[in-house]
């Protein structure tokens, strides 16, 4: 099992933490420049790795199910049931997106999406996290005062309406569906995906306005 | 195991960033590590393992370094561990001879093969098991009360609590043997904890934290009692 031994590694971090030079981009300048030596990767495919998830990937995906569940009952119905297959309609299952869970706030229910122990995001569907969500003051206050941290975000949560926080302790991952603005009977599925903010799929936004953009 | 990165409940962490501009890498270095995340793989490296070689990251690190910087350096770890890299090399930033070289050129994907290769990447964790969940929809549950030296998913903020069982998902890989090289599946729970139940501060609140938790972590019966 010693491939496996976590002592080994706590040497290695030693020893990575005394020589490894301070800036960050160099230590990953060696560690691409080390696999491309070795004939492991090609720069060339991250390259298209960073185009595909600045372009293509990010969060108007998710911005495209969720106004797709508030036009179309039926999506909304299979999305609940087995968010997978629905997101999949949409050529949006991906990277950390097989076990997706959908959970939906209501009048009298928020929704709250963290990783205390990592970082878990469904990326294939709201592309890269921002960093805020991998960093130590949201992940260690989500679970114990949601109130506090919505708050920051500039959101008021009323005493009666339940926090739900839910964190990604396993491979599950969760989308939250904000509640639909109102005044909004009008619009159609693409003009409603653009108010719908990253934030409000994760749950550090709520109510979302029918006259801003949220997403470009 | 108990360590830095098992971060639920702490305090102390000060406030949020929550002015970040909406750019999807604040750095171009960023970027780098998240494709080289895509497309290197450390043979042998599950999941569990990556993630706990990057918990043991020196504690004044993984809090204080950026956070695809410890990607960088988790990848670094695991390579060297698994004796794909040599420290030297990794000093000097370059190949040497007498040490790993594949044998055959990498693949070279344009941004159409890698969004067909991310549709591929919807990897599965569940899988069957012999026996029957131990547990039922609305149950009351009590997690462990310890943890232990390796890699596991029951943060201690919720050890040794009363839950109730929201949800079944069949059985998942469980991380805990997962990082230690062995391919086991146990059934997985939603388990939901009342707030006032994690927090002394949460008493008359009625916010709920929903975790997903492996069989072996839940028990029917308070050890306490």
């Amino acid at each position: 099992m010693s491939e496996h031994d976590s002592s080994k590694v706590v040497k290695i971090h030693e020893h990575l933490h005394s020589h490894l030079p301070s800036e960050s981009a160099l230590r990953v300048k060696a560690l691409e420049t080390l696999l491309v030596e070795k004939g492991l990767v090609d720069s060339r495919t991250i390259d298209a790795w960073v185009e595909a998830y600045t372009d293509e990937i990010g969060p108007k995906r998710g911005a495209h199910v969720v106004a797709k569940a508030w036009t179309d009952p039926d999506y909304k119905r299979r999305l609940m049931e087995d968010a997978p297959s629905a997101i999949d309609e949409l050529g949006y299952l991906g990277t950390a997106t097989a076990h997706l869970k959908v959970v939906e706030n209501t009048d009298k229910i928020h929704n709250l999406v963290v990783c205390t122990l990592c970082s878990c995001y469904p990326f294939s569907l709201l592309g890269i996290a921002p960093a805020w969500y991998k960093a130590a003051a949201y992940r260690s206050r989500a679970v114990r005062d949601p109130r506090g941290v919505l708050k920051e975000f500039g959101i008021e949560i009323d005493d009666e309406v339940e926090i739900r926080v839910w964190d990604s302790t396993a491979e599950l991952r969760y989308l939250v569906i904000p509640q639909r603005p109102d005044d909004t009977d009008d619009m159609d599925e693409a003009s409603l995906a653009k108010l719908v903010t990253r934030n409000s799929m994760i749950g550090t936004d709520r109510d979302l306005k029918p006259d801003t953009q949220g997403l470009r | 195991m108990d360590g830095v990165h098992d971060l639920g409940g702490k305090l102390g962490y000060g406030a949020i960033d929550v002015d970040e501009s909406d750019v999807v890498f604040h750095h171009a270095w960023e970027g780098r590590e998240w494709g080289i995340s895509r497309c290197a793989r450390v043979p042998g490296c599950t999941i569990d393992w990556w993630r706990h070689v990057r918990e043991l990251i020196k504690p004044e690190d993984y809090l204080n370094r950026p956070y695809f910087d410890s990607w960088a350096q988790t990848d670094l770890a695991a390579y060297l561990n698994a004796g794909i890299f040599a420290m030297d090399e990794v000093i000097s930033g370059k190949a040497e001879a007498g040490h790993y070289m594949a044998e055959e050129a990498p693949p070279v994907m344009d941004k159409d093969a890698v969004l067909a290769q991310d549709r591929k990447n919807a990897f599965r964790f569940d899988g069957k098991v012999e026996s029957e969940p131990q547990f039922s929809i609305g149950d009351t549950v009590f997690t462990s009360s310890i943890g232990h030296d390796h890699h596991t998913r029951l943060p201690q903020y919720v050890r040794g609590k009363r839950g109730v069982v929201q949800c079944h998902h069949g059985a998942h890989i469980f991380p805990d043997l997962s990082a230690q090289g062995i391919e086991t599946h146990q059934h997985l729970y939603s388990i939901v904890f009342e707030a006032a139940e994690l927090w002394p501060e949460a008493k008359g609140r009625c916010d709920r934290v929903y975790l997903d938790l492996w069989e072996s972590y839940l028990s029917g019966s308070d050890a306490n009692e």
